[in-house]
């Protein structure tokens, strides 16, 4: 729970509440054309899943926000530069959305789509 | 209209009646290049600070450089190969996301282009098909309004081209139009382009990367972005009125509907000629152009309009009359240092508008409102700072009820941000003298520290309540004085208090007073006090500033 105080109360902000703005984040952000399950056993690997809370791990120790992003890749893309800009991507629409600062988002390469270009 | 360069009509009619191979395609990139080079400080300036792409310009730059050096060694003739390579470079060097779209798009240039050795409308037409494609393959939910909708509407511009059996060159002019086109229109697709007021910077250089290549075939210059003109809403005439210089007496601005097209190159050299803070507006073909010069030019830029065009509106106006009528106003607008991408900017808080402007002349790029009994909150202080386009910035408190909001400040924005525990005006003064724009940021943040100690602070007030603190007895409407925020001395009269405060500050061990008045205080009783410190301090260079702050009637800074 990300916690903040105002005049009246507290205000809680859950885990799962976070990992729909990354979830957003990551989809509108060039390159990833799906988010993978996180767990291995939970689906097969390169299962793209529309739960967004699947593919996205929230960790909040009650100081710092760790956001895990697990993503799939278009073929042919620079994974660096992706990878890079996912991780902006989703600090910047977190902490614009929360405004508490997010500690680190760690992008997870799982696979990649291979799109068929005659397609 | 385009000025072609007759002695270059060969390179035209060569792109006209000629196949287009690998080679010659080649020079097309490479002029491409070029011109976006040219034209990068034009797209970095269009980012809509804070979203994630740093420089789209350097970006798609880099990128670019990267594509065109895999091919430049390469003799192949091919036209697929070649795409095929250049393709491949501008994957390996993706920066940004602009680069990575944009090596999309040569991605699936080149896959239309595989098989071809020379470069007809039907490939050109597929290319820029298979460009949007790819691209749009790239991302689940594309977001309108930036470089893929640019490509989106070359793309169909191709496709409209081809049925009305153009020649390559004749279809890279109705592209790279509908491309012009296109880049005006992202605003009204993206409201956070509309709301800064700017378009997208992505497509923008995909404008660039093939307007260069055209105006290479035209045989125009690749080296020095085009002078541009603003639109009219977009003139700043308060700006031009801060910059008055000697000699040039009167404001000359014109409205004037040009016969025939602009030549604006000549258009600027003859302005040049008559004076200065030229600025020249467009909209709907008439032309407005804002003028200082001195007296005896005062007619010349209506003449020379008058040549060129009709002219419908004149406007004349006498600057030091009115330069005089500004100095009178003491709440003259105050100009904040601009800031660029990549350096390092400064907020400072300021209780008063005369400090304001002394902040201001010390290169700040954004102020605050607060002092004393007025604290801006977090959320205020990073309004003020949130829309500089640079992401490293320094905030000066200036009080120490204000730091733990500037602390706030530093916490909740995306921005990498210092605070300089600054806990009065003259520190917050002295730190700024060590700022540099252009430093490393650890080093500037740790200069700007180390000149807090340098200088005394003095504060001047009256007594609210009658107290004792720290071994000072005051009574309720005495003057008191403090020290580096420490109350030091009770006094009767305004004088004693400043005389009781510099003795406190050892102020015969320095060289430098300056006083800031307040609000209440006039300029008169400044001056007069200053010439009461002057005798006892007579070695002293004694500085008298408007502050403009509540409640302390006198901020000194002893240095």
């Amino acid at each position: 729970m990300a916690d903040e105080l105002n005049p009246l109360g507290k205000i809680q902000v859950s885990p799962k509440a976070i990992a729909t703005i990354a979830y957003n984040a990551t989809m509108e952000s060039y390159g990833v054309v799906g988010l993978a399950s996180k767990n291995f056993f939970d689906g097969l690997a390169n299962v793209l899943v529309k739960d967004p809370t699947h593919g996205i791990e929230v960790h909040f120790d009650g100081s710092q926000i760790d956001i895990d992003v697990y993503i799939i890749i278009e073929y042919g893309t620079r994974i660096k530069s992706v990878a890079a800009s996912v991780a902006k991507t989703v600090q910047y629409h977190v902490e614009h959305a929360l405004g508490l600062p997010v500690h680190a988002v760690n992008v997870h390469v799982e696979g990649l789509r291979i799109s068929d270009m005659d397609g | 209209m385009m000025e072609v360069n007759p002695a270059e009509q060969g390179l035209r009619s060569r792109f006209l009646h000629q196949p287009i191979d690998g080679q010659g395609f080649k020079e097309l990139v490479s002029a491409g290049l070029h011109w976006l080079r040219a034209n990068s400080s034009v797209v970095n300036a269009l980012n809509v600070f804070p979203v994630p792409d740093g420089d789209t310009g350097t970006n798609m730059v880099l990128t670019m450089e990267s594509a065109y050096e895999e091919i430049e060694p390469l003799a192949e003739r091919d036209l697929g190969r070649i795409i095929q390579e250049l393709a491949q470079g501008a994957l390996m060097g993706a920066r940004g996301n602009s680069g990575v779209i944009l090596s999309q798009l040569w991605r699936g240039f080149a896959h239309a282009a595989t098989g071809h050795a020379t470069l007809t409308p039907e490939v050109l037409a597929k290319a820029f098909s298979e460009a949007r494609d790819t691209a749009y393959r790239g991302v689940v939910r594309p977001v309108e309004g930036t470089i893929l909708t640019v490509s989106k509407d070359m793309a169909t511009a191709a496709e409209q081209s081809i049925r009305n059996e153009s020649d390559v060159v004749r279809m890279l002019e109705e592209v790279v139009e509908a491309a012009a086109l296109s880049v005006e229109r992202t605003p009204e697709l993206l409201p956070i382009l509309k709301d800064a007021g700017v378009v997208d910077s992505g497509g923008k250089g995909l404008y660039f990367i093939f307007e260069g290549m055209l105006r290479y075939i035209n045989g125009q210059q690749l080296e020095e972005a085009e002078l541009v003109v603003k639109s009219l809403s977009a003139m700043d005439f308060e700006g031009a009125m801060q910059e008055v210089e000697e000699g040039q007496d009167y404001e000359v601005i014109v409205d004037f509907r040009p016969n025939g097209s602009l030549d604006l190159k000549g258009f600027y050299d003859q302005l040049e000629g008559m004076g200065t803070s030229i600025q020249v507006g467009e909209g709907d073909g008439m032309y407005r152009v804002h003028i200082h010069v001195p007296t005896e030019n005062r007619y010349l830029p209506i003449d020379y309009a008058m040549s060129i065009g009709t002219i419908t509106k004149v406007h004349i106006e006498n600057l030091m009359d009115q330069m005089d009528g500004l100095e009178a106003q003491s709440e003259a607008k105050i100009e904040l240092q601009p800031v660029e991408p990549g350096q390092i900017g400064v907020v400072a808080v300021s209780p008063g508008s005369g400090i304001s402007r002394v902040f201001a002349s010390l290169g700040v790029h954004a102020l605050v409102a607060g002092g004393q009994t007025m604290n801006p909150s977090t959320k205020e202080i990073v309004a003020a700072f949130e829309d500089l386009p640079c992401d490293k910035v320094i905030i000066l408190p200036n009080n120490k009820n204000i730091i733990m909001a500037a602390e706030g400040a530093r916490e909740v924005s995306v921005k990498q941000v210092a605070v300089i525990a600054s806990r009065t005006i003259p520190q917050g003064l002295a730190a700024m003298l060590s700022f540099n724009p252009d430093g490393d940021f650890d080093d500037v943040v740790g200069g700007m520290q180390e000149c807090l100690q340098e200088v005394e602070t003095g504060e001047i007030t009256t007594a609210t309540r009658t107290v004792e603190i720290d071994g000072v007895s005051v009574s309720e409407g005495s003057i008191i004085s403090l020290h580096n925020g420490k109350l030091v001395a009770s006094a009767d009269t305004l004088l004693d208090g400043c005389l009781k405060f510099l003795e406190h500050a050892h102020a015969e061990e320095h060289e430098l007073i300056t006083l800031f008045y307040g609000a209440d205080v006039s300029r008169e009783e400044a001056d007069r006090i200053a010439a009461e410190i002057q005798e006892v301090y007579p070695d002293h260079e004694i500085e008298v500033q408007s502050g403009g702050q509540a409640h302390y009637q006198f901020i000194f800074s002893v240095e």
